[in-house]
């Protein structure tokens, strides 16, 4: 193991920020505590006691990127259309995302990086993810909306991550779980130690054996999914907030008559919209079955399709959903149902 | 699953679509024209190959693009067909163009029919409104290897007269000893000599018998859910009827979340299942 001294972060997010844009969680400016993952500027003050209200996925997908620019122009009296795909290059770097952000890169890796060669690849998705590196500060504390006990590994999560740090006095016992962690511990701003790593928090539970199956069991039980999406709001917070969910719409934008892009932003599907066709036909018109796809995709279909659960237990849907909506109560009741 | 799984190359960014050119626009009713697309590379072109059943994005940079089923069968070397009807903002502005003008497309995407596994058999087509495109492929690639199959009866409904598509088809379908096909219209209008009722009720009256053969039913929602039940009461056990869905689409390759059927995603699991795919979940 290495260790990293508190007073040697500073200059570990200097020295990454020569070669990448770092993101740390930093106090949202005019705000007493919100917090957010976002581009460090030198001198900028960390903020690590406190949770990010969205999860490190901006890195990946970000919420709004161009997938191509489109320009329109005449050759031999007739419109001709060209099209440039855009590919980022971009490096960065993230500093102090929680096991449960990096988890949620892990498991969206696996549809997107397409592991299986089953599908078609995502491009931007794969340079934005290949040029990032994780910084990943353990968790020794929880609060009451942190699940992630509730899966195998907890706390003690490195999917997703290329260097862990534990908290210990004075500083960061290091662990690399990457070869891009090793070369960073490397680094002459670590040094070796023999420490042990510290006790990871242990969060409430929800017990998730056999929820797949029960989801399928009752699929049909529209009455059970009106009374547990009762109080939904639709708003979509628990989607944008989550380390896992991914969808995204596809829209164009133009610059002017002859220029523009093809864009793409997150979605959520509790909107009504996300399913909305233009016939007025709707498969999912209410919460109720917006909710059991929700629900049945975390942890069924994305399960059965992926492999990985679609949900890291990092309770961002549980702390922020404006209707006091918790995700556990549901879990907990499809099991009893 | 037992369908034809799509070609396209991967190493290509899936989002961005080749260009192409309408070549030939055509009034099928009031509110459905066909588009005849040519790919702008002709290396492009000349490669293309597809499966009945699969689909296309096209659209315009600036406006959009949507998802349609391929209307043309595999046959067609020269043009690919979308048939679109005028319902939203990016169809609209689909509907106002012209042959000449450019349109950017992705294509084929999706698996299509399991045509191979069906040698031998008879097939039942059960077409309804719009939903006849992609059966318009399907009938014409099973015309090009007619004597593959057994017997081919298709019920084709539509509103009324004038919603009925591909005339020009119609016509031959009719006329042709080899299949046998009924045009139906929901109600009685001057003019319409055929027969008259919606196609589960025309289907029910006709009672084709399920032995050996192979049914598939595409059309609006309310269509496929009588013709299915329809077909699951004369017999039609649940793997040998097909259907070919249609959502709400975006990115087309499985990635962007809102086409699913229970697990399975129309984009890239379907458009084609068989009901034995689709569970309690359709």
């Amino acid at each position: 193991m290495r260790f990293l001294r508190e007073e040697n972060i500073p200059l570990l997010l200097h020295r990454l920020s020569e070669s990448a844009t770092v993101w740390a969680p930093q106090v949202v400016r005019d705000t007493v505590n919100t917090v957010l993952f976002s581009p460090w500027l030198e001198g900028a003050e960390v903020e690590t006691g406190l949770y990010s209200m969205l999860s490190a996925k901006e890195l990946v997908l970000p919420a709004t990127e161009r997938l191509f620019s489109y320009r329109y122009s005449q050759a031999g009296g007739r419109e001709k259309i060209e099209i440039n795909a855009d590919a980022p290059q971009e490096q960065a770097a993230i500093f102090a995302a929680r096991a449960c952000d990096a988890k949620g890169l892990a498991v969206m890796d696996a549809l997107f990086l397409d592991r299986s060669g089953a599908s078609y690849n995502d491009g931007q998705y794969r340079a934005r993810r290949s040029g990032l590196t994780v910084i990943t500060l353990a968790c020794t504390t929880c609060d009451s909306a942190c699940f992630c006990s509730s899966f195998e590994k907890g706390a003690a999560e490195t999917a997703g991550s290329d260097i862990i740090l534990y908290p210990a006095t004075g500083g960061y016992l290091a662990e690399a779980v990457s070869k891009r962690g090793e070369e960073l511990a490397a680094l002459d701003l670590f040094r070796d130690s023999s420490l042990e790593k510290p006790e990871l928090a242990r969060t409430a539970k929800v017990e998730l054996a056999g929820l797949g199956q029960r989801l399928f069991d009752i699929y049909d039980d529209l009455d059970f999914w009106r009374r547990t999406a009762e109080g939904c709001l639709s708003c979509g917070y628990c989607s944008y907030a989550c380390p896992a969910c991914h969808c995204f719409n596809i829209f164009d934008e133009a610059e002017s008559d002859r220029t523009g892009g093809r864009f793409r932003c997150w979605d959520a599907c509790m909107f009504y919209a996300y399913t909305q066709e233009s016939s007025g036909n709707n498969p999912r018109p209410e919460p109720a079955h917006r909710y059991r796809n929700r629900l049945a995709h975390k942890f069924s279909y994305y399960p059965l399709n992926r492999g990985e659960i679609l949900c890291t237990g990092c309770g961002r849907c549980i702390r922020g959903c404006p209707a006091g909506l918790d995700l556990r109560d549901a879990i907990r009741a499809v099991r009893a149902r | 699953m037992n369908t034809v799984p799509r070609k396209g190359t991967k190493a290509k960014e899936p989002f961005v679509p080749e260009l192409a050119r309408l070549i030939d626009v055509i009034e099928e009713t009031p509110g459905v024209r066909s588009f005849r697309v040519v790919f702008e590379d002709v290396a492009v072109m000349s490669a293309f190959s597809f499966a009945p059943g699969q689909i296309g994005l096209m659209g315009i940079p600036g406006v959009g693009e949507s998802t349609f089923a391929i209307s043309s069968p595999p046959s067609r070397r020269d043009y690919i067909q979308f048939s679109v009807m005028k319902t939203g903002f990016v169809t609209s502005a689909i509907h106002e163009l012209e042959a000449g003008d450019a349109v950017a497309v992705r294509a084929p995407l999706g698996c299509g029919f399991p045509v191979d596994s069906w040698k031998g058999k008879n097939i039942l087509i059960a077409g309804g409104g719009i939903g006849m495109a992609p059966l318009r492929s399907l009938l014409l690639h099973l015309l090009d290897r007619r004597d593959e199959f057994g017997g081919i009866r298709v019920f084709y409904g539509a509103r009324t007269p004038a919603d009925l598509c591909f005339a020009g088809d119609r016509a031959e379908w009719e006329r042709r000893q080899d299949i046998d096909f009924i045009a139906t219209v929901d109600r009685r209008q001057p003019g319409w000599s055929g027969r008259t009722g919606v196609v589960p009720d025309v289907l029910e009256s006709e009672r084709p018998p399920a032995q050996d053969t192979v049914a598939v039913a595409c059309g609006p929602p309310v269509m496929i859910r009588y013709t299915l039940a329809a077909l699951k009461r004369l017999g039609f056990s649940e793997d040998r009827v097909y259907t070919t869905l249609e959502r709400k689409m975006k990115c087309g390759i499985g990635l962007c979340g809102r086409c699913n059927v229970g697990s399975k995603y129309v984009c890239t699991d379907g458009p084609v299942f068989s009901l034995a795919d689709l569970g309690n979940e359709i």
